[in-house]
């Protein structure tokens, strides 16, 4: 799976209520499909195929003890869907603080700009 | 997706007359020197620009590391006001970055002024709809929820 791919899982998996509330519930402890159910209006089989989809985008990973299978919560791909917002953010970071400086420069070399008059006999 | 909540939202004060800052977005020379990551050049005759409604702001980003890359940048302005605001949807093409597809993105960059001649910048981003293959409304939910999930912030577990 390409790095894109996994990211469109990642935000599909991300896209519904259902599956966001068991990656909150998951965030604070490994549950077994039982104890999600709980919580939610809807059915066992509704929850388990919820994390099908959720272990498809590699968002969980399902282990066996004994008669019961835990679900964990994995970071990694949520943590690259942050990243993948965060590079914007980065940019413009990046380019505003350069742009602060520019302005700085541009007044700089011409003391002469303007002002906007607060002076209220300047208003018409 | 280029309506509803923009999925980026950053908003900056500058120390400068909003007409200088106004001017740093639309004059060839000035975007030049600021846009984009520390390292990249606009070449200046790659620059074109035609600002107003329904025009179009035009430039190529090189960086001197990777002479192999051309970024092609293409906004095509759909709302524009003189001193206020710039709202158009951003391509983002040419040679990029392995890996990475070309897209486009809606961007909306608001000038307000602000006590004692400075200018306060409100950028607004709407991300590329081609990673949302479901609906919009998801799509906004899930950004929205995903920074609550990945601030350890607790989401309502319960449906109402």
């Amino acid at each position: 799976m390409t790095g894109t791919d996994q990211l469109s899982a990642v935000f599909s998996a991300l896209a519904d209520p259902t599956r966001r509330a068991i990656i909150a519930e998951l965030a604070t402890r490994d549950a077994t499909v039982t104890e999600l159910t709980a919580p939610l209006a809807i059915s066992m089989p509704a929850v388990s195929r919820h994390l099908k989809v959720l272990e498809r985008a590699a968002l969980i990973s399902r282990s066996q003890s004994g008669k019961w299978r835990a679900s964990h919560l994995e970071a990694a791909p949520l943590r690259e869907a942050a990243d993948w917002i965060e590079r914007y953010r980065r940019f413009w970071d990046t380019s505003l603080t350069r742009l602060d400086a520019h302005l700085a420069a541009l007044q700089a070399a011409e003391p002469a700009t303007e002002r906007p008059a607060d002076d209220p006999r300047e208003r018409a | 997706m280029t309506t509803g909540t923009p999925q980026l939202v950053i908003s900056r004060v500058f120390d400068a007359p909003r007409e200088l800052v106004y001017r740093a977005f639309t004059d060839p020379d000035h975007l030049a020197s600021w846009w984009g990551p520390i390292g990249n050049t606009l070449p200046r005759d790659e620059i074109e620009f035609d600002v107003r409604p329904g025009g179009y702001q035009r430039w190529t980003e090189v960086n001197p590391a990777e002479p192999d890359l051309r970024v092609r940048v293409h906004v095509d302005l759909t709302d524009v006001t003189d001193g206020e605001l710039l709202d158009g949807v951003m391509h983002v093409g040419g040679r990029l970055q392995k890996g990475v597809e070309p897209f486009a993105t809606r961007l909306r960059v608001e000038f307000h002024d602000e006590a004692g001649g400075r200018t306060r910048l409100e950028i607004r981003q709407w991300l590329p709809e081609r990673l949302a293959p479901h609906s919009a409304e998801g799509w906004r939910q899930a950004f929205t929820k995903l920074t609550a999930a990945l601030t350890n912030v607790q989401v309502p577990y319960r449906k109402a």
